[in-house]
C-alpha cells in the first residue's frame, strides 16, 4: 500500500483503495445549476406558499384585461397554446413601471434612475416598450452586463483551481468578450474563436479559454478532458465530464437516458480535437518570474495518448485491440475533421453546428430573462427527451430555430424574448390563488433575486453614491458591473456585498441567488447601506432630495421612483407623508429609503 | 514576506474572503408572517435520506467541533512528526513526552508542548494531492473537488449545521456553522444556504453588523416601519425565495435583540494578550466563546494561513520574515490558551469539560518534503502529512502511526485499516464523535445520484479513527 511520492506535483493516487470511482467527475462547475435543480423541485412540489394576489407593486395596474393578451410572436403562441391546452389562465401584463425596471435590469443589469422612470411613464407612445427595449439591447451598460454573463459562461477568472490566467490574461480575456459583444459578433463566431483561440495570453483574449482548463496536477490528457468537458457543458448543456472517467452504461440510466448509451471512448474523441494544441508557459517579465503567459499554439502533430494511470481520472488505457490514441470525432454525429483542417478549427465548427449548440444557447439566455430555464439545470440536456424534457419542449426549438435564422445574434434573440406578451407578464398572479406549479407555464413573471452585482449598482444607483473599486491592471470601477471577475472588488471594501450576495469565484463556488441571514444583515447594518441614504453624504439621493423639497408627498414621490423605481400607491404615499411627518423631515426621510432599500420588492425582480 | 517560488501558492492579492452567506432558519418562529412553509423538509423528512447504518457505530462523544485548518500546509517532519537531523535548529529544544514516544520541537511550540497530554499525532495521514486549492477543498469536503460530487459537495461543517439543526432549540440564535477569519472555503454545497458557514472577521468589538450604526432606537422604528409598508412580506406575493428572505431578516433581528449574543464575538485585551495578539488567536478566542455559548454553533473553522514555506522555512523572525517560527509564534500561544480554557470551563454535562465535548482538529492540506532543506532553505509539496486531534473523548499523549527515519512514508499505520490514513477518514472521525453518521446517502441531491457524506464510506472505504478513543 506504500506509495512513491513524487515531489511537487500532481499525485493524486489513482484506484489506490477499493472505489468503484474514486475520481467520478461530472460537472465543471455547476453549483448554480443545482440550485436550480433544487429551487425547481420546490417550484413543481404543490407548495404551501400559495399567495394572495394583487399585493405585489399595488402602483402598477394591471394594463390589459385578462384573456386578451397579444400574441407578440411564437414565444407567446407556444406557452399560451400549452396553458390553454392544460386549463392554466395567464396573468394580465404588467404596469410600464414593473416592466421598466425589469427589462432594465434583465438587458442592462442596472435600474433605471428616477428621471428615465417619470420619462416612460409620461410617454405616451403605443411603442414605447418596445422603443426602450432598443435603446437598451444598444447601450453601453447592455455591453457590461452580457460580458458578466459571459463571462460566468467561459468561467473568465484570473486563478482558479486548475488553470491559471494571472489577471494580465483575464483581462485581455475580458476585452475580448467584451468587444466581441460591443461589436455584435454571432454567438457562434464568438464560440469558435475560443475553441480555436492561439497565441500569447497575455495579448490574445481567446487564447486564455484554454489557459483556464489547464489541469496542473494531472497529465495532459486531463486539460485534455476539460476543453471538451467544459465546451460540453456550456456550449451543448450537457455532462460530458461524467464520461471523461466511464462509459454511460450503468452509470448514466438516471441522470441521462441519452448519455447512458455513449462511451469514455466517445468522450475521448471529443478530447482528441485538443490534442494537437500545446500551451507553452513562458516567462511574461524578467523583473516578474512568478508571473508565466502561455502560447498556445497548435502543431501540425500530437494525439490523444491512451497510457495515463494517474491523475485525476481512472487510467487511461485502449480498449482491448483497440488503438493506443483516441481519434478525434464529433461524438454526436461521429464526423471526423476534414483533411488538412486545424482540428480545434474542425471541433468548434461542428459544436456550433449542431443544433444542440443554439438549444443551449436560448436556454440559457431565457433563464436570464424569465428566472428559470425550459430545460433545468442548464447542463443536464437529455438528448433522447426533447419532446418530454423541456417546459415547453414546441417554444424551445421555435427559440432554436429563430437563433439559427437570426444569425446567433444575441440581441436579436433577447429582444424577440424581450418584446413577447409572456415576458411582460406582472408579478401578480391575478387569476386566482398562485400555486408554484404554475411557474413552469410562465403564467406570471417568476421574480428572482438580484444577482450580487445588480444588487450593489442598485444600491448605488438609488443612492446615487457610487461604488468604486479597483482593479488590477483597469484602474478603477464604479460599478460592480464592471468588475472583470470576482475576484477582484475587494472584501475590504464594498466587494463584502458582492460575496454576501453569492457572486460566486467562477471556479469551485458558483454564482447563486440564495439568501441568507448574512444578507439580511448587511442590507441593514453595513455602512455601505447606511451611510447611503444619508443627506450629509455627498451627492446621494437623499441630499439632493432634501434641498430640492420640504414636502412630504414629493419627498415620498422621488424616494420611491429612485430606489423601487415607481410611484408609491395612493395607501403607501399616506403611509410615507404620516411617517415623514411624525419626526425631523431629514432623518424620516433617510429612514424612509432605508425602509425601501430593504424591502422585499427591491431585492426580487 | 518573502517572494514565494511556487506558482500555485497564492491566488492573488485580490483574493476575498469568501463562503460567509451563512443562513439559517429559526423555524419555531417565524415572526409576524403568519406564511409558514414546509422549509424544513430538508431536515426532517426521512424519505430524504437513507443510510447504510448496518454495523455502523458512532461515537458521539462530542458536541463541538473545532476545525483549525493551518493553510498552505505546515512542515510535518518540524512539528507533529518531528525528524531531527543536521538542518534541525537547535532552539527547537527537542524534547521527549508521553513516556518517550513523542518527541516535539518544545522549543518552537512550547505553549503547545505543555498540552502533549491531551494531543494525539495522526502521522500516517497522506493527502491526495499536492496542489493548494485542490488539497484545501479536499480537506474541506471530503472528497475530491474535481470528482462525481465534488462541485455540489457542502463544507464539513453544513453537514454538521444540517445535522444539528433539529435539535435546536429558540435559545439557538446562533448559526450552527461558523467560519474565523476563514477566507474562501467552501460553502453549503448543494444544501439550502441556511448551512453554508457564516463567516466572521474577528475584532476586538465583535461583529459590526450585529447593531445598525445608526442606533437601536432608530433600528427599531426603522424596522416597524419596514414591516408596515412592505406588503410583500405579509402577502409572499413575490414567491418562496422572498419569503426565505423575509425569515432571514427575522433572524437577523433576533440575533441583534439577544442580549449578549456580541459578547461571543468579542474579546478582551487580555484575552487578545494570552492568544498571542493575532488574528489566528482572536479566532480562537472567538472559538472558544462559540463552542461555549451553547446557543446553537457546533462547528467553528478557524484558519491559518502563511505556511508555505518554500523558502527560508527556519528564517528568524524579522521583519518580512515568514517561517515555521513566525508561523509558530501565531498558532501556538492561541492553540495552547484554547486548550487551557477548555479544559478549564465545563461541559453541558456533569464532570465533563468542555474540551470533553469539543473534538479540536487541526490540518493542512498536504505535508512537506523531507530530510534536508532544498536549496532554496525551504520545504516543498509533499503528500505525507500528519494531524493532531484533542477533546471529544479523544486520548491525548499518543502518536499514531510511524513514518520512515525521514517522515516519508508509514512504515505502521497504526490502526485498524492498515493503510494511510485519509482527509476522508478525518472527516468520518469528526461524523462520528459529533454522532453524525458517515455512512449517509442523502437522496435529495440534485444529480439524483445520491450524496455520500463521505465517498464510499458506506462500502467500508474509509473509517473512523477509533484508535484515538
Amino acid at each position: 500500500m506504500k506509495r512513491s511520492i513524487a515531489l511537487l506535483t500532481l499525485a493524486l493516487a489513482p484506484s489506490l483503495l477499493a472505489d468503484p470511482c474514486p475520481f467520478a467527475v461530472d460537472l465543471i462547475s455547476p453549483r448554480s445549476a443545482y440550485h436550480t435543480a433544487s429551487a425547481n423541485a420546490e417550484l413543481v412540489a404543490p407548495s404551501a406558499t400559495a399567495t394572495a394576489p394583487g399585493r405585489r407593486r399595488p402602483g402598477t395596474a394591471p394594463a390589459n384585461p385578462q384573456g386578451s393578451l397579444p400574441r407578440v410572436n411564437f414565444i407567446d403562441t407556444d406557452l399560451f397554446a400549452k396553458m390553454d391546452t392544460d386549463g392554466v389562465k395567464p396573468t394580465a401584463i404588467a404596469g410600464d413601471a414593473e416592466f421598466l425596471r425589469r427589462v432594465t435590469l434583465d438587458l442592462t443589469g442596472q435600474i433605471p434612475d428616477a428621471a428615465t422612470v417619470t420619462a416612460f411613464l409620461n410617454d405616451t407612445a403605443s411603442d414605447k416598450r418596445t422603443k426602450k427595449i432598443d435603446e437598451l439591447l444598444a447601450s453601453d451598460a447592455f455591453n457590461d452586463r452580457w460580458t458578466m454573463w459571459f463571462g460566468d459562461l467561459v468561467q473568465n477568472v484570473q486563478v482558479s483551481s486548475s488553470g491559471r490566467e494571472y489577471y494580465i490574461g483575464r483581462n485581455v480575456y475580458y476585452t475580448f468578450i467584451r468587444d466581441s459583444i460591443r461589436n455584435a459578433k454571432p454567438y457562434d463566431q464568438m464560440v469558435r474563436e475560443l475553441l480555436a483561440g492561439k497565441g500569447d495570453s497575455f495579448s490574445v483574449g481567446q487564447a486564455n479559454y484554454w489557459v483556464r482548463q489547464i489541469q496542473n496536477n494531472g497529465p495532459i490528457q486531463d486539460t485534455y478532458d476539460n476543453l471538451a468537458a467544459h465546451s460540453g457543458e456550456k456550449f451543448l448543456g450537457q455532462p460530458l465530464l461524467c464520461l471523461s472517467c466511464h462509459s454511460g452504461l450503468g452509470h448514466l440510466e438516471l441522470v441521462n437516458t441519452y448519455l447512458k448509451s455513449k462511451t469514455r471512448s466517445d468522450f475521448w474523441g471529443m478530447a482528441a480535437f485538443f490534442a494537437t494544441t500545446r500551451a507553452r508557459p513562458m516567462q511574461a517579465d524578467p523583473a516578474t518570474p512568478n508571473i508565466r503567459k502561455f502560447d498556445v499554439q497548435d502543431l501540425p502533430n500530437g494525439a490523444y495518448q491512451l497510457n495515463t494511470d494517474a491523475g485525476n481520472k481512472t487510467p487511461r488505457a485502449p480498449v482491448p485491440g483497440g488503438s493506443s490514441v483516441a481519434t478525434a470525432a464529433y461524438m454526436f454525429t461521429g464526423e471526423k475533421p476534414r483533411a488538412g483542417e486545424p482540428l480545434r478549427d474542425a471541433y468548434g465548427r461542428m459544436l456550433t453546428a449542431d443544433r444542440q449548440f443554439a438549444r443551449t444557447a436560448v436556454n440559457q439566455l431565457w433563464k436570464e430573462m424569465f428566472g428559470v430555464g425550459l430545460v433545468e439545470p442548464l447542463n443536464a440536456f437529455d438528448l433522447s427527451k426533447l419532446t418530454t424534457q423541456p417546459s415547453n419542449p414546441a417554444l424551445l426549438e421555435d427559440l432554436t430555430s429563430e437563433f439559427i435564422r437570426n444569425g446567433y445574434n444575441l440581441r436579436g434573440i433577447l429582444r424577440t424574448m424581450a418584446v413577447s406578451s409572456a415576458y411582460q407578464l406582472s408579478s401578480v398572479y391575478t387569476p386566482g390563488p398562485w400555486s408554484e406549479t404554475l411557474t413552469p407555464y410562465f403564467a406570471r413573471h417568476y421574480p428572482h433575486r438580484l444577482t450580487a452585482e445588480g444588487l450593489l449598482d442598485a444600491v448605488a444607483k438609488a443612492t446615487n453614491v457610487p461604488v468604486t473599486m479597483n482593479v488590477q491592471g483597469m484602474g478603477t470601477v464604479t460599478r460592480a458591473m464592471l468588475l472583470p471577475d470576482p475576484l477582484e472588488g475587494r472584501r475590504s471594501g464594498p466587494g463584502v456585498l458582492l460575496d454576501e450576495f453569492g457572486r460566486g469565484d467562477r471556479d469551485d463556488s458558483a454564482r447563486t441567488n440564495d439568501t441568507s441571514i448574512s444578507q439580511a444583515l448587511a442590507l441593514m447594518n453595513n455602512t455601505i447601506v447606511t451611510t447611503r441614504v444619508k443627506r450629509a453624504t455627498t451627492n446621494s439621493t437623499m441630499s439632493k432630495v432634501l434641498a430640492s423639497t420640504t414636502d412630504p408627498g414629493t419627498i415620498a414621490d422621488q424616494l420611491y421612483l429612485a430606489t423601487l423605481s415607481r410611484k408609491p400607491t395612493a395607501d403607501e404615499r399616506t403611509q410615507a407623508i404620516n411617517y415623514l411627518k411624525s419626526g425631523t423631515l431629514a432623518t424620516k426621510a433617510e429612514d424612509l429609503q432605508f425602509v425601501l432599500l430593504n424591502q422585499l420588492e427591491f431585492l426580487f425582480d | 514576506m518573502k517572494t514565494k517560488t511556487c506558482n500555485d501558492c497564492t491566488r492573488g492579492s485580490g483574493f476575498p474572503l469568501r463562503g460567509d452567506g451563512f443562513s439559517r432558519r429559526r423555524f419555531l418562529q417565524v415572526a409576524g408572517t403568519g406564511i409558514v412553509a414546509s422549509y424544513f423538509a430538508d431536515v426532517l423528512s426521512p424519505s430524504l435520506l437513507r443510510a447504510a447504518t448496518a454495523g455502523v457505530t458512532l461515537r458521539n462523544t462530542a458536541k463541538n467541533c473545532i476545525f483549525i485548518f493551518l493553510a498552505g500546509a505546515p512542515s510535518h517532519v518540524d512539528t507533529w512528526d518531528l525528524k531531527e537531523g543536521s538542518w534541525t535548529p537547535s532552539d527547537f529544544t527537542p524534547d521527549t513526552y508521553a513516556g518517550g514516544n513523542i518527541r516535539f520541537p518544545r522549543g518552537l511550540m512550547p505553549q503547545t508542548a505543555t498540552h502533549i497530554d491531551k494531543l494525539a499525532f495522526v502521522r500516517s495521514g497522506l493527502a491526495w494531492a499536492a496542489v493548494h486549492q485542490l488539497g484545501q477543498a479536499w480537506a474541506q469536503i471530503a472528497r475530491n473537488p474535481g470528482g462525481a460530487t465534488g462541485a455540489i459537495a457542502p463544507h464539513i461543517g453544513a453537514v454538521v449545521s444540517l445535522e444539528s439543526q433539529a435539535a435546536r432549540t429558540v435559545s439557538d440564535v446562533l448559526p450552527g456553522f461558523i467560519a474565523l477569519n476563514s477566507p474562501a472555503i467552501p460553502t453549503s454545497g448543494y444544501l439550502p444556504a441556511k448551512y453554508a458557514p457564516f463567516g466572521v472577521t474577528t475584532a476586538s468589538t465583535g461583529l459590526a453588523t450585529l447593531s445598525h450604526p445608526d442606533g437601536a432606537t432608530r433600528f427599531t422604528d426603522r424596522w416597524n416601519f419596514l414591516h408596515q409598508l412592505d406588503a410583500n412580506r405579509h402577502s409572499g406575493a413575490l414567491g418562496k425565495a422572498s419569503m426565505d428572505m423575509n425569515d432571514f431578516y427575522d433572524q437577523s433581528k433576533a440575533l441583534m435583540d439577544t442580549p449578549g449574543i456580541n459578547n461571543f464575538f468579542s474579546f478582551t485585551d487580555a484575552d487578545h494578550a494570552k492568544y498571542g495578539s493575532s488574528d489566528f488567536g482572536d479566532s480562537l478566542i472567538v472559538a472558544r466563546n462559540l463552542v461555549g455559548s451553547r446557543r446553537g454553533t457546533r462547528f467553528v473553522q478557524a484558519t491559518l494561513n502563511g505556511w508555505d514555506h518554500h523558502d527560508g522555512i527556519y528564517d528568524k523572525p524579522a521583519n518580512g520574515v515568514n517561517s515555521l517560527y513566525t508561523q509558530s509564534a501565531m498558532f501556538d500561544p492561541a492553540f495552547g490558551a484554547l486548550l487551557t480554557d477548555l479544559a478549564a470551563t465545563p461541559g453541558s454535562a456533569s464532570g465533563k469539560t468542555l474540551l470533553d465535548e469539543t473534538l479540536v482538529v487541526v490540518l493542512g492540506e498536504f505535508g512537506r518534503t523531507t530530510g534536508a532543506l532544498n536549496n532554496q532553505g525551504g520545504r516543498d509539496h509533499y503528500l505525507r502529512m500528519s494531524m493532531v486531534f484533542a477533546g471529544g473523548g479523544v486520548r491525548g499523549g499518543r502518536a499514531l502511526g510511524k513514518t520512515d527515519a525521514n517522515g516519508a512514508s508509514a512504515v505502521d499505520y497504526g490502526w485498524s485499516q492498515e493503510r494511510d490514513i485519509r482527509p476522508e477518514d478525518v472527516t468520518c472521525t469528526i461524523y462520528s464523535a459529533l454522532g453524525i453518521d458517515y455512512t449517509t446517502v442523502r437522496t435529495d441531491d440534485p444529480l439524483g445520484r445520491g450524496f455520500e457524506y463521505v465517498p464510499f464510506a458506506k462500502d467500508g472505504t474509509y473509517k473512523p479513527i477509533e484508535e484515538l478513543w
